[in-house]
């Protein structure tokens, strides 16, 4: 079992430039590891380092068949970090628009102070 | 150590960028420095405005001091109930504290890090930056790569509804 837990194991495999491109590749459409590598200057061992990492980590699948062993996408965990990421990214945009509402209700409920605003209980805590 | 600033989908009112492994929120609100403490550590306040638009939010453990624990409870209609927990690293009224911002991930656990959040008086009003530390700039980076995120991810699940029709 590993120690990580999935998700930082998602992160660690999306860190890599490379690794993102074979993603980006793979999305439209499968193929085998020599067609993976063309585009990179890299050796088949390299490339397949890097698609040892992505299988790991559940992002992508390699086919069964010995020789010809298609890899493809499996876009669940990648869907699961970006969306999670994007939760707490809106979580707290909206709040900030929602706690300048609250804030501004706020004000207007008081009435304008004139120059003095060192009063700490201008309302029951 | 050179970080970088990279703007991640700042609005016209929030500047939101990373820098680093942290996820960083901006901005001024029309209020004076008391009054923004006061919301983001008094439990009565906070329902008013934490969470997403159409969210309610329960506030069932809140002990603003360094150790003390807090636990929101937000509710949609929509979904099932969510709960945020954490404890208080740091506390510094009213210019900021620390906390750790931890929810539950199904089958994967518990998720989350510390956060920052520091309020400064600009003038009578108060800007707040809230910062997320999630991590390693990798961790981040991967997590918030150009493409990956937004539209690409919506052309893999058609690919992937493809892939699991044929």
């Amino acid at each position: 079992m590993m120690n990580t837990d999935p998700l930082s194991t998602t992160f660690a495999a999306l860190a890599d430039p490379t690794r993102r491109a074979i993603l980006a590749r793979l999305a439209v459409g499968e193929a085998t590891v020599s067609e993976l590598a063309a585009p990179f200057d890299m050796s088949l061992p390299g490339i397949s380092k890097h698609l040892k990492v992505l299988q790991r980590a559940g992002l992508i699948e390699q086919g069964r068949q010995a020789q010809w062993r298609p890899c493809r996408l499996a876009p669940e965990p990648l869907r699961e970090v970006a969306g999670w990421v994007e939760q707490y990214r809106r979580h707290w945009e909206e709040s900030f628009e929602r706690l300048s509402d609250y804030l501004g209700d706020l004000q207007d409920q008081q009435r304008p102070k004139g120059d003095d605003d060192d009063s700490d209980q201008d309302r029951q805590g | 150590m050179t970080a970088t600033r990279i703007d991640r989908g700042s609005t016209d009112t929030t500047a939101i960028y990373s820098d680093g492994g942290d996820l960083i929120f901006e901005r001024t609100f029309d209020a004076p420095i008391e009054k923004v403490w006061k919301a983001f550590t008094d439990p009565e306040a906070v329902p008013h405005w934490w969470g997403k638009h159409g969210t309610t939010t329960i506030v069932t453990e809140m002990d603003v001091r360094p150790g003390g624990k807090w636990r929101y409870i937000s509710r949609a209609a929509d979904r099932d109930d969510v709960e945020f927990y954490g404890e208080y690293l740091e506390v510094d009224p009213p210019h900021g504290f620390k906390w750790t911002f931890m929810f539950d991930v199904d089958g994967v656990g518990p998720m989350g890090g510390p956060e920052t959040h520091v309020l400064e008086d600009v003038g009578g009003k108060t800007k707040v930056t809230s910062t997320w530390h999630m991590g390693s700039v990798e961790v981040l980076e991967g997590a918030l790569s150009t493409g990956m995120v937004e539209g690409a991810l919506e052309t893999w699940d058609r690919l992937a509804a493809l892939l699991a029709a044929g």
